[in-house]
């Protein structure tokens, strides 16, 4: 029996060899990562569209270098470390890729970079890993992101509100990375500019009542209440049952809160005094292109994540193309099409970034999600409007810095 | 070029496996040779794997811990603090009969789960733990693969020797005989809930070992790593489809389980992109079919408990 399955495993192995057979040489192989299983399946489908998206882009207006076509690889990293570091594995030694777009979820980015695409020399853009954490990787300039790290907005809303003269203000989060990072980011801001944190509690999502931990925070005398919760899920609790029991009069909310569930919920009467932050593409013929381009496919522009991982995808073809396909120049290239100075490249421009390329001119993509202009750390920052209210809908009021 | 790519994989696969097998084997003394249905295992390698990071890991502000301890007092504190904390819910749970302790068991996962979660001050809450070192981490990717593979290994084989020897003394017997006649046993003076309470410990030291292991391959450690489907329910699907109560068995299961999950990928990502993705699905799904079938056929597992017969002497 045993001989059999290690008869099977052999010729199994074999066979990878034989399928994974050199392609042609001028090809240049990418992977794209996703939580396809798990977690967050219900977002990868639009996430991987749109990385494809780009590669089609590559492909139908000239493709790499000389030539060669973009290949990729799709894995599932589930979500979790030991399935994105099988995946990135796989990617890095069975299919030789050459970058990696992904994979999803923070806690899989930080696994498969520590222990697979940083020792192997392998760049890596994740289009959502959000948390605070992989900025501190010791990433020897392998680890990029098209998403703002949750450190931003956090920060962002601690400015805004004070400056809106919201001083005193309580704070509930959902406990998970998100709402934690988010809540972290704006305790640490809100508190250095000279604001005073009334209450400061995390929650676990999915309660039917949230009443015992509003008293709790309304007990600080706040008349100001945070949210870092979603507006679909446990937040909207909170946010009913806050405004039932009159524990507070202001509400603030990050883009987890700004859902159209919120307003059809409660009623627009009943939200005067509530708003929130959220990321905003640059208004650009960018994104319009983007939009255009993804609809055009027959998906949905607005799929939390779609611009992002667009963005990582083009971004990674632009950076091969620049190095000329040389792995070991790769970040380098990406830092040089991403910042100033260069010729604007917007989405779709593929044969026209090419052709800049090939001149020898500098180029500076500029994405549906963003100018993606990479600091040090590799991360992004994001812009993002201060939303209120209006009708049926959201309207912007003031930009955020 | 082709070739160590195919190694380097083959050692990364063979890393897993180490690491599923020492949970495995660790479930294997649980269930296969006393009989305690431990549905938490996700628990006990979260505390092993916590425990060396607080341990092993650089001081960061905010957290307790960060006391860069070398890895083995690392390991050696995981399987302590693992066993440590098995002991209290041991010593409550297990007079509970098989299902009744397989609920209790699941509910102490969940609740290390949500500590770990929440106890920011030790365990940096959802953000986790990184920073942490890795045996001859320094060394180039394939070199420094192979030698955690080695270690690894090693672990392994000394875990393996260490519970077929105890298996095979007096004291395996006797877990036996708990495990199939307890009345029987009782009365022939055993202490019952003492051995189990001893089986139950000694089980989840080693899945503690298992976490620790993992934490530092990936040099981090983030609560998504402990989510029941990967970290208890794969595992119990190892040990049945290998052989409950038989060490090589709950091996093997580790190695076909895990290979199947990790290989089977290969070969469909060469299928058209629609269906290589839909193939990702169907890869829990044949798991599930394996274990329907493996209970259905050989409900002993692939390598059976070997049951030593022995005929009374004559006279």
């Amino acid at each position: 029996m045993k001989s059999k399955i290690t008869a099977g495993l052999v010729a199994s192995l074999l066979g990878a060899v034989l399928f994974t057979a050199p392609a042609h040489a001028q090809n240049q192989r990418i992977a794209l990562l996703s939580g396809i299983s798990g977690p967050i399946a219900a977002m990868a489908p639009a996430m991987l569209e749109a990385m494809q998206l780009a590669v089609r882009h590559v492909n139908e207006q000239g493709g790499i270098g000389n030539g060669g076509r973009l290949e990729f690889v799709i894995g599932d990293d589930a979500c979790n470390p030991q399935n994105a570091t099988d995946a990135a594995t796989k990617a890095v030694n069975i299919d030789r890729v050459i970058g990696m777009v992904g994979p999803a979820c923070s806690g899989a980015v930080i696994a498969a970079a520590n222990s697979v695409t940083i020792p192997a020399g392998v760049l890596m853009i994740t289009s959502s890993g959000t948390s605070p954490q992989i900025t501190k990787l010791n990433d020897r300039d392998l680890v990029f992101r098209t998403v703002p790290s949750d450190d931003y907005q956090g920060r962002a809303l601690a400015r805004t509100l004070k400056e809106r003269g919201m001083d005193k203000v309580a704070v509930a989060y959902v406990n998970n990375d998100y709402g934690k990072g988010l809540a972290d980011a704006f305790k640490d801001e809100f508190e250095s500019v000279g604001g005073t944190l009334a209450g400061f509690s995390g929650h676990e999502a999915g309660k039917a009542s949230y009443r015992s931990d509003l008293a709790q925070l309304a007990r600080g005398g706040a008349d100001t209440l945070v949210v870092f919760d979603y507006g679909d899920g446990s937040g909207l609790t909170i946010l009913r049952q806050a405004l039932e029991n009159n524990f507070f009069k202001n509400f603030v909310g990050a883009d987890g809160m700004k859902s159209d569930a919120v307003i059809r919920e409660l009623g627009a009467d009943n939200l005067k005094t509530f708003f929130t932050s959220a990321p905003v593409g640059e208004a650009s013929a960018s994104l319009d292109a983007f939009n255009q381009a993804f609809a055009a496919a027959g998906h949905d522009p607005n799929a939390i994540f779609a611009t992002t991982s667009y963005d990582a995808a083009f971004l990674m073809a632009l950076a091969i193309e620049k190095a000329g396909g040389d792995r070991a120049k790769l970040s380098e290239a990406l830092r040089s099409v991403s910042t100033e100075p260069g010729e604007p490249i917007m989405v779709g421009e593929w044969a026209k970034a090419k052709q800049l390329i090939a001149e020898g001119k500098d180029i500076n993509y500029k994405g549906a999600a963003g100018d993606h202009a990479f600091d040090e750390n590799g991360d992004v920052p994001g812009n993002y409007s201060f939303f209120k209210v209006s009708g049926t809908t959201y309207e912007a009021i003031a930009e955020m810095h | 070029m082709e070739l160590i790519g195919l190694a380097n994989y083959a050692i990364f696969l063979g890393i897993l496996i180490g690491i599923y097998a020492l949970l495995s084997l660790g479930l294997n003394i649980q269930w296969g040779f006393t009989g305690l249905f431990n549905a938490g295992i996700a628990g006990f390698f979260a505390i092993g794997a916590y425990t060396t990071a607080i341990l092993t890991s650089p001081h960061l502000p905010g957290r307790v811990g960060g006391f860069e301890m070398p890895i083995l007092v690392g390991w050696a504190g995981a399987m302590i603090v693992a066993g440590l904390i098995a002991w209290p819910i041991g010593k409550i749970c297990l007079r509970f009969r098989s299902d009744y302790l397989a609920i209790a068991t699941i509910g102490v996962a969940e609740i290390i789960r949500l500590a770990i979660r929440t106890e920011e001050w030790l365990t940096g809450g959802t953000r986790g733990i990184t920073g942490i070192p890795r045996p001859f981490g320094d060394l180039p990717y394939v070199q420094s693969q192979l030698a955690y593979l080695v270690i690894v290994a090693l672990a392994v084989l000394i875990v393996y020797l260490l519970v077929e020897r105890q298996l095979h003394a007096p004291w395996g017997r006797m877990m036996r005989a708990i495990r199939d006649n307890e009345g029987a046993a009782a009365a022939m003076g055993k202490r019952i809930e003492a051995r189990r309470l001893q089986a139950f410990i000694f089980g989840s030291t080693l899945m503690g070992l298992a976490g620790a292991l993992f934490v530092h391959f990936n040099r981090s450690i983030t609560p998504e790593a402990i989510d029941p489907m990967i970290a208890t329910f794969l595992i119990w699907i190892m040990l049945i489809l290998g052989g409950s109560g038989n060490n090589r068995g709950a091996i093997l299961g580790a190695v076909v389980i895990w290979t199947i999950w990790s290989v089977s990928e290969i070969l469909t990502d060469r299928l058209p992109t629609e269906m290589a993705i839909q193939a990702k699905y169907v890869r829990v799904f044949i798991i599930g079919l394996m274990l329907q079938l493996v209970l259905r056929f050989r409900p002993e597992g692939i390598l059976p408990e070997e049951r030593r017969t022995r005929t009374a002497p004559p006279g």
